[in-house]
C-alpha cells in the first residue's frame, strides 16, 4: 500500500471514530491533529461521559489535570483518556466555578487510578471530587496553607513570612533578593 | 571505661552507610561508590537497612515529608549514629530556597554531625568530611 493511500485510509477510520463519537455522546468532538480530539461538556455530564467513553473503547485514565483562569473565575478540569482500540487520545474539558471547585468523582468507572489523580488535582488545587472516598493529601503532608498551584497564591511572600527568620544571620539574605 | 573516644573509635574503623537520597543527590553520589573513587577502600560500605548502619547520608532536597522517613530511619539505627547532610539543597534548600514545600533548617529534624557543601559535593569533599571525623576522633582525649 502506498503512503499516500495508508493516509487516506486512516483519515477515513478517525472521521467515522469523530462521528460515531458525536453521535453516541451527544456533543462536538473536535478533531486537534492527528489521533488527538478534544471535546468540551458541562461539568454536569461528567460521569455519563466518561461512562460512555469508556464503553466506546476509551478504557485508559492517562491523567487528570486542572488549569487556573483567574480572570474567567473557573477552574478547567481535563481528563485525558486513551483507547488501545483506536489508538486515539480523547481529552475531555470542563469549566467549573473556582469560588466553590466541586465536580463529580469518576472513581466509579477507573477505581484508584482516577482516586489518585483526583488526590493530586483537589491538594494543588483545592478541586473537590464528590464522591471520592480518600481525599488525603499526597504530597503535601502536614500543609496548612492554601491550594499551592492557585495563581493567586504567592508562594514567595508566604515561603519567607512562614519559613524564614529575618533576624537570623543565615536567612537574613533571603530578605535581600531583589524581585 | 567506655570513654568517648573508644566509642567513637569503633565508629571509625569502618563506617557502614545508610543512603537516605532525594532527587539529584541520588545519581550525583553515584561516583561515589563506584570503582573511580570506590569508598569501600576507606571502610565506607553502603548497607540495605538501617540497623547495619553507623551512619546516615542525606542528599538531595529534602520535604517534610521524606524528613518524616528520614526520622523513622535515623531511629532504627544503632548508637553511635551520625548524620551527614549533603549539598545545599540538604541544608538550607539551596536553589529551592523559595520552594514551598522544601524543608530549609535540616537540624530541626535531624541532629547534624557535618555539613558537606557543594552542588553536588565532590567525591574528594566526602572522603575529606569522613578523614576528618577520623582525625577528631584522634586528637579526642581518651578519659
Amino acid at each position: 500500500m502506498s503512503e499516500k493511500s495508508k493516509h487516506d485510509k486512516n483519515q477515513t477510520i478517525e472521521e467515522k471514530l469523530i462521528e460515531d463519537l458525536k453521535s453516541k455522546l451527544g456533543t462536538t468532538v473536535n478533531y486537534q491533529k492527528e489521533r488527538r480530539l478534544w471535546m468540551t461538556i458541562d461539568p454536569d455530564l461528567i460521569v455519563e461521559t466518561c461512562t460512555k467513553a469508556y464503553e466506546l473503547g476509551f478504557e485508559h485514565l492517562s491523567t487528570i489535570s486542572v488549569t487556573d483562569w483567574l480572570k474567567e473565575g473557573k477552574h478547567e478540569v481535563t481528563y485525558h483518556l486513551w483507547s488501545y482500540t483506536h489508538n486515539h487520545l480523547l481529552t475531555i474539558k470542563t469549566k467549573i466555578d473556582r469560588k466553590s471547585p466541586k465536580i463529580s468523582s469518576i472513581n466509579s468507572i477507573w477505581g484508584g487510578n482516577a482516586e489518585t489523580c483526583e488526590r493530586e488535582c483537589h491538594e494543588l488545587f483545592g478541586v473537590k471530587f464528590e464522591g471520592n472516598p480518600n481525599l488525603t493529601p499526597l504530597f503535601l503532608e502536614d500543609w496548612d496553607g492554601p491550594p499551592p498551584f492557585l495563581k493567586d497564591f504567592n508562594w514567595r511572600e508566604f515561603v519567607k513570612k512562614e519559613m524564614y527568620d529575618q533576624n537570623n544571620p543565615r536567612e537574613k539574605v533571603y530578605f535581600e533578593v531583589k524581585k | 571505661m567506655i570513654t568517648k573516644k573508644k566509642v567513637m573509635k569503633k565508629f571509625v574503623k569502618a563506617i557502614w552507610v545508610f543512603n537516605w537520597f532525594n532527587s539529584c543527590g541520588f545519581s550525583e553520589l553515584i561516583p561515589v561508590v563506584g570503582s573511580r573513587w570506590d569508598m569501600e577502600r576507606f571502610g565506607l560500605v553502603a548497607v540495605n537497612s538501617p540497623r547495619k548502619a553507623d551512619a546516615l547520608f542525606i542528599a538531595g532536597y529534602q520535604t517534610p515529608k521524606s524528613m518524616k522517613r528520614a526520622q523513622q530511619i535515623y531511629e532504627q539505627m544503632p548508637s553511635p549514629k551520625f548524620v551527614f547532610a549533603m549539598g545545599s539543597c540538604t541544608m538550607t534548600g539551596g536553589m529551592y530556597w523559595d520552594s514551598y514545600n522544601t524543608v530549609k533548617r535540616i537540624e530541626d529534624y535531624v541532629p547534624v554531625f557535618m555539613y558537606i557543601p557543594g552542588c553536588p559535593p565532590r567525591p574528594e569533599a566526602i572522603f575529606d568530611a569522613v578523614h576528618k571525623v577520623v582525625v577528631h576522633v584522634d586528637e579526642l582525649p581518651d578519659e
